[in-house]
């Protein structure tokens, strides 16, 4: 009785958390963006007031029953999500979902958001939606291999137990430096997950206004800003539980998510970005051809 | 305008209540300080004012420090920034683009030319005064007026977001009638956009003795009912 109130409550407290986190971590996004700009960037609060103001709308317009769902259906997934993540105290539903459930998990938010832009009828939407799941199939195949390298290396599918094995000696038994090479397929498909440049095919506000969100107003696009923070987090956190050792308190495990997160963001305002075909080629040659290399590695 | 053809068109008018909770008016005054810390702008570059955004948006003056971001789509946008003389064509264009925008909706017109016309005063393809056609909450006159005057400006929307006057939005929808006939005094009686502004007016409780008149009975008589795009390959 004890034990189901106990994983209620951080089923409850764990996307809160993961909420404000990623509150956090979109401000740093767009902090740092400002800095390598040469600018200033957004007050500390600014991602809150984005979302409050969005929801506090007059007009919100809805293109229909699947355009909520859809919306409904792209944060739901990540909710769900980072309860299977564990954090430092809090475990949640962890050691009974495993890697290979969150993966899915991790894919419903793009099938929800495509469900929703297709009934917008708007091109450019339809556009950046087929873009965006093109993305997902390139990142995916190289991050099914990473995921299925660590598993390997653990002989473990639990998240719980592949963050223990690495606890056990320090630095020298975290994922990094015993699979280096799936570390760094890893980093590309965290990347391109994220969807910023150079991997931002989908998104292009110059070229098909903003894609998927064209025809998102109102609570629709604070959805997809709510969405935004739970993507950051989640991305980052499961990251850092393959390969550097999850958390062994908040301290250091907020310093190791925010850390992981600045080499994308710090890459990602340097370049402009890629062509459709040319996202594919690369996601499926190097971070896969690292990532055969590493699990070569991991299974001799 | 005979006062029976004016009562065909019914129009629902509920008196708008007052919220008494302290909580909600608490609850109004954060939402109000957000949207005004937060502002998505749609930049219409219509004329040669344009030039002076980038500058007021990039690393110089940096609008993103007091929450002004740039947005592409209508849907998605707070404010809509006429930059410059508007021509006669791209008026429609800012006109069904000002009707798809999510109130509370602010528009701002840039430059001398939409204040009156500017220096193409004496063009016959220019629309002069922009708010004959829809409200305009702010004006920042100058050919063309340099970033921090157009940064000064939104900082004087924001301080009238905060202090909840920058309502005219609803102007719109009070005084439509007037709207609607300068609008077809340019495009001629056959003007027609596809947002229905009478029965958004209906929804919004904003609907007054001025919204309907003569010219919407004119556009009533030659409004064609908008169909769904058939589908094609
Ligand atoms: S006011 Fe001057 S700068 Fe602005 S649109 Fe008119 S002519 Fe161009």
């Amino acid at each position: 009785m004890n034990e189901t109130f106990l994983t209620i409550t951080e089923v409850i407290m764990m996307p809160i958390v993961a909420f404000i986190i990623g509150l956090f971590m979109v401000l740093m996004m767009r902090k740092l963006a400002a800095r390598i700009q040469r600018r200033i960037g957004p007050g500390v609060f600014q991602p809150l007031y984005d979302i409050v103001k969005l929801y506090g709308k007059q007009t919100q317009i809805s293109h229909g029953l699947i355009h909520d769902i859809g919306i409904i259906m792209a944060v739901g997934g990540y909710v769900a999500a980072v309860t299977l993540l564990p954090v430092p105290g809090m475990n949640g539903i962890a050691d009974k979902g495993g890697i290979i459930t969150l993966t899915y998990l991790l894919m419903v938010p793009s099938l929800g958001l495509a469900l929703g832009v297709g009934q917008c009828a708007n091109p450019n939407g339809s556009i950046g939606i087929s873009r965006a799941l093109t993305s997902m199939l390139a990142y995916d195949i190289p991050f099914i291999i990473v995921i299925f390298g660590v598993a390997t290396h653990f002989s473990s599918t639990s998240l719980v137990s592949i963050i223990a094995a690495q606890q056990v000696g320090g630095f020298g038994t975290w994922g990094i430096s015993e699979m280096p090479l799936l570390a760094l397929a890893g980093l590309f498909a965290l990347h391109a997950s994220l969807g910023k440049h150079p991997f931002e095919i989908y998104v292009a506000p110059a070229e098909i206004a903003t894609g998927p969100m064209v025809e998102m107003g109102g609570k629709f696009l604070g959805g997809l800003f709510v969405m935004q923070s739970f993507q950051l987090y989640a991305a980052s956190v499961l990251y850092v539980s393959l390969f550097l050792g999850g958390g062994e308190n908040w301290v250091t495990f907020l310093l190791k998510c925010f850390a992981v997160l600045i080499i994308p963001f710090a890459i990602a305002y340097l370049f402009p970005r890629y062509r459709t075909e040319d996202l594919v080629r690369l996601m499926w040659k190097w971070p896969v051809m690292l990532a055969l290399l590493g699990i070569a590695f991991v299974m001799n | 305008m005979k006062k029976s053809d004016l009562d065909k068109v019914k129009i629902k008018q509920i008196p708008a209540q007052k919220r008494t909770n302290p909580f909600a008016n608490v609850f109004d005054e954060f939402v109000g300080f957000c949207r005004s810390r937060s502002m998505f702008m749609l930049h219409y570059c219509t004329g040669c004012g344009a030039i002076e955004l980038p500058p007021a948006m990039t690393s110089r003056f940096d609008m993103e420090r007091l929450g002004i971001q740039p947005m592409v789509s209508p849907r998605q946008a707070d404010i809509l920034l006429i930059t410059g003389y508007v021509s006669i064509k791209t008026l429609k264009r800012v006109i069904l683009t000002y009707e798809q925008m999510a109130a509370p909706k602010y528009v701002i017109g840039i430059c001398s030319c939409t204040v009156n016309g500017g220096m193409y005063w004496q063009s016959y393809a220019t629309a002069k005064k922009l708010d004959e056609y829809f409200p305009v909450d702010l004006y920042i006159a100058g050919c063309m007026p340099r970033p921090e005057a157009v940064i000064e400006g939104l900082q004087q929307l924001m301080q009238k977001i905060k202090a909840n006057e920058a309502n005219s939005w609803k102007q719109y929808y009070k005084n439509y009638d007037y709207f609607l006939g300068n609008q077809q005094h340019l495009f001629g009686n056959n003007w027609q956009t596809p947002t229905d502004v009478i029965g958004e007016a209906e929804t919004y409780q904003l609907a007054g003795p001025n919204t309907l008149g003569e010219h919407t009975k004119i556009l009533q008589s030659v409004q064609t009912p908008l169909k769904p795009l058939e589908m094609k390959l």
